[in-house]
């Protein structure tokens, strides 16, 4: 090869939303697939990005598939806006996609990318939630073969995964999973939320908002239409239950920082390893803050 | 309708920032099954979707003749028969004279997206249907107005998708408009107006 | 009571690139690295990264590996994502090997084959002692290695191409009939693998494949778990010329040329079909760039993935689906690393269930028996 070779210059371009045009009317047809049945892991040929699987890749395709120079994105981690993925991610689209507007205020944005987490405050039908996805298949637990589950999913048969449940009542009287929560999407298929909390499930019901799943390793797209049924998995006489937030009397903890008791909290240990919950939703956390300062400064 | 006097708008639908434009639009009728979308574009709808939505990897069928020579190789989709196409593009005013591909139990998404011309869609069909619409997508219920659709297409959609996961999606189009019923819609057909 | 600042995040990112940046450019020699040497002189390094990458680009593969301070899960991570970014225009159309310009022909099946065992460069029978001279290498001495071997290059009369050596031995009726092209191949690039999947999914997955995880898979089988008992027919590495049919006039003309490897092994014989004689199975292998223990790992997978495809698996590497969604760097990589990020929510709500079910398990203790 010529050792003077230089790259020319439109190998180092990229143009608007990083994907190439055919890529993007890929996934905006499998969304589109992917709405009309609801919940059912729709495949495609999800592409390669400039950051690891498993860190937002099948999000971000979806982001980038939908956005334009009219929209405003979120991009939340764990419940914030400023966790170092989040950051990086939202990072990319401002440097790929010129124009968009990118906001930490969940009433400002028309697009929202969130890993983890779905914000405290009901989205609205202005609004398109996008989550990543590592596991997409709920049925995976019960049976390693894709071509089976597929059977599985289409004939609606999760018997299996409701034996799961029930083998967990019998040996810790408590359904243990913790998040990734089996959920029923109209009636028909159960999907993986992503791993979200419990407490975060019962807000894909009935939301005025589309919530679309993306697994860019596993190669799916999900969706949750708006206004639809999503029911988690469980039984007549156990019910599902989100996390609870109570200290040993009984009292719902508060966040440290903003004093909230309605929020989903995270819990670590300061230098003294006395325990500190704060709010995951770091956007709730500011606007609630801001409130308070807002009263005293009235008062 | 917009756009009246943009120049770029009659050209601007084979290019990328339209595309997203009409793409987000379907995404929105597709979500809220009933409601209807104004078409950006300043051409035939039902072109301007289709540009926004085929390429070299779907296979797409004209079985009432509507696409002309000089559109075909802009799509980019391969012609094939409306039994196994992606996407097909009828005329809503003839009676239903095809069977569409309704998807497999393992992949329904493979059933048709099935483009339909119709005369009026929202306020100004008059002499046309009341279409009572309920499922997801839909709080409680809504209503959306067509005419210029011939009754088979409700009859044999009905049946089409009677087996969900399997089924046809429909996306009814007029001049200026367009609006989506995806299988899981539930239609009542109701008077005449 | 203090809390955790729910800022600093783009701080932190900004200060973990600029540590690497760091480490890269520490270096008391002073001298960056050279594309042009990384693409020479760690000729193997960049073949693995142009065949993990998907891409043949060595001089992008050089900078990728220069860039990533010699990972190459990363740089062949990051030619996949570059490629993400360009349309496909073409699909070749099918490539014939034979007119491979060689650089190395070897077959373990014969002791000689028409056209000649040509070794070419290989550190095969190299014995492993370090060389402490290049430790120190004179630049001088360095440039004249190649000028050297070249001048004292024997004049030969070597073809354009060589013959393959399955040719001769489906001549003899050894080997299955060549059965005509059984359509158009998957393009995993386009589409998503769904099994079960084609010959030629597996075999595209495989060619990008990481280089350690075929090669483990690959040995499960060779070890005992599986029977494929391969013996190289031919193994061959060489520039092939890529034909493309002329835009204007549909004709092929070549487009430039890409140096692949290529593996053919023979397997035990099986029984015919439909009253044909029994002949012996094939397996097949290749891959960008100059990386030998990735075409011969390949080729015998794609035996045992046959074989599973077939009478269903009887080892996890005749399992198409175990094998194929299990040996792409970039998606194990990737996920492997994604645990280091956050989870703080999702340990939270385990916290939460694992609380619950103690306060349980020592209710249950305190209680009187109970029946389950």
């Amino acid at each position: 090869m010529n050792i003077h070779y230089e790259f020319p210059l439109e190998e180092v371009g990229y143009s608007f939303g990083f994907l190439d045009e055919y890529a993007k009317k890929e996934v905006r047809r499998t969304i589109l697939k992917a709405i009309c049945i609801p919940g059912y892991q729709t495949p495609y040929a999800s592409r390669e990005m400039p950051m690891g699987r498993g860190f937002g890749t099948g999000g971000l395709q979806l982001t980038l598939a939908l956005i334009g120079p009219d929209d405003t994105l979120k991009v939340i981690d764990q419940g914030s806006d400023d966790s170092v993925n989040a950051v990086n991610l939202r990072q990319f689209v401002q440097l790929t996609c010129p124009g968009v507007g990118v906001t930490e205020k969940l009433e400002e944005a028309t697009l929202i990318q969130s890993r983890h987490r779905i914000p405290e405050v009901a989205l609205t039908e202005a609004q398109v939630l996008v989550l990543q996805v590592p596991y997409p298949d709920p049925l995976v637990v019960v049976e390693s073969s894709e071509a089976r589950r597929k059977i599985m999913h289409a004939e609606a048969d999760y018997s299996r995964l409701l034996v799961k449940l029930y083998e967990d009542i019998v040996h810790f009287d408590e359904i243990t999973i913790s998040h990734r929560y089996p959920t029923r999407i109209n009636r028909h298929y159960v999907i993986d939320p992503s791993p979200i909390p419990r407490w975060d499930v019962p807000k894909l019901d009935q939301s005025p908002a589309l919530i679309l799943l993306g697994a860019g390793r596993e190669k799916k797209i999900y969706a949750v239409p708006p206004y639809s049924v999503a029911e988690p998995l469980v039984f007549d006489d156990v019910p599902f239950r989100v996390e609870d937030f109570r200290d040993e009397h009984g009292q719902r903890r508060a966040c440290a920082r903003c004093g909230a008791i309605n929020s989903f909290l995270d819990e670590y240990s300061d230098d003294n390893n006395a325990k500190i919950y704060q709010c995951s939703d770091s956007a709730y956390c500011d606007g609630q803050l801001a409130q308070h300062q807002q009263r005293e400064v009235k008062g | 309708m917009s756009n009246v006097q943009n120049p770029m708008a009659s050209h601007g639908l084979w290019l990328p920032p339209m595309q997203q434009q009409i793409f987000r639009d379907l995404l929105h009728v597709f979500s809220y099954p009933g409601r209807v979308a104004e078409c950006t574009a300043e051409s035939m709808t039902w072109l301007a979707l289709l540009a926004s939505l085929t390429d070299g990897e779907v296979s797409l069928a004209d079985p009432h003749g509507l696409i002309t020579a000089d559109i075909w190789p802009k799509l980019e989709a391969r012609p094939t028969t409306p039994d196994t196409a992606t996407f097909i593009l009828a005329d809503g005013g003839r009676a239903m004279d095809f069977q569409p591909c309704t998807g497999s139990l393992e992949s329904p998404e493979t059933g048709a997206t099935i483009l339909l011309r119709v005369a009026a869609l929202g306020e100004d069909s008059a002499g046309g249907f009341q279409l009572n619409l309920s499922g997801p997508g839909i709080q409680g219920h809504t209503e959306l107005a067509v005419s210029g659709l011939h009754p088979s297409w409700l009859i044999a959609r009905a049946g089409l998708v009677a087996a969900f996961p399997l089924g046809v999606d429909l996306l009814l189009c007029d001049e200026h408009r367009f609006a989506a019923l995806p299988r899981t819609t539930r239609i009542e057909t109701g008077e005449i107006i | 009571m203090s809390y955790v600042a729910i800022k600093g995040g783009k701080a932190a990112i900004d200060g973990a690139a600029a540590a690497a940046e760091f480490l890269r450019g520490h270096d008391n020699s002073g001298e960056p690295l050279k594309l042009s040497a990384i693409e020479s002189q760690l000729r193997l390094l960049t073949s693995r990264v142009v065949s993990e990458g998907g891409l043949y680009h060595p001089r992008l593969a050089a900078l990728a590996i220069k860039q990533f301070q010699g990972d190459t899960l990363e740089a062949a991570f990051a030619l996949r994502a570059y490629r993400s970014t360009k349309p496909r225009l073409l699909a070749t159309p099918l490539q014939d090997s034979t007119n491979m310009r060689c650089i190395r022909r070897i077959s373990a099946a014969f002791k000689d084959i028409p056209g000649g065992q040509m070794i070419g460069p290989s550190y095969d029978y190299a014995l492993r002692l370090l060389r402490l001279d290049l430790a120190d290498e004179d630049p001088e001495a360095f440039q004249s290695v190649a000028r050297t071997f070249l001048t004292e290059l024997p004049e030969a009369d070597l073809p354009d191409s060589f013959p393959k050596v399955l040719d001769a031995l489906r001549a003899e009726g050894l080997l299955p009939p060549v059965t005509e092209s059984r359509g158009e191949p998957f393009d995993i690039t386009r589409e998503p693998l769904l099994f079960p999947v084609p010959r030629s999914a597996a075999l595209a997955t495989m060619a990008r494949a990481e280089t350690g995880s075929l090669l483990a898979m690959a040995y499960s089988n060779m070890r005992g778990y599986g029977d494929v008992h391969p013996t190289v027919a031919e193994l061959r590495v060489g520039y092939i010329p890529v034909m493309v049919p002329h835009p204007v006039t549909g004709e092929p003309m070549e487009a430039g040329e890409v140096l692949v490897t290529e593996c053919e092994v023979v397997a035990m014989y099986e029984s015919g079909k439909a009253a044909s004689l029994p002949t012996f199975t094939l397996g097949y292998g290749a891959c960008f760039g100059h990386n030998e223990v990735k075409a011969i790992s390949m080729a015998i997978l794609d035996r045992a993935l046959q074989k599973g495809m077939q009478d269903g698996p009887a080892n996890p590497s005749e399992d198409p689906e175990f094998v194929l969604l299990h040996v792409d760097g970039v998606d194990s990589m990737g996920f492997a690393s994604h645990y280091k990020m956050p989870h703080y929510v999702t340990f939270q709500s385990d916290m939460d269930r694992l609380r619950t079910t103690q306060v349980k398990a020592r209710e249950a203790e305190q209680s009187p028996q109970r029946e389950v």
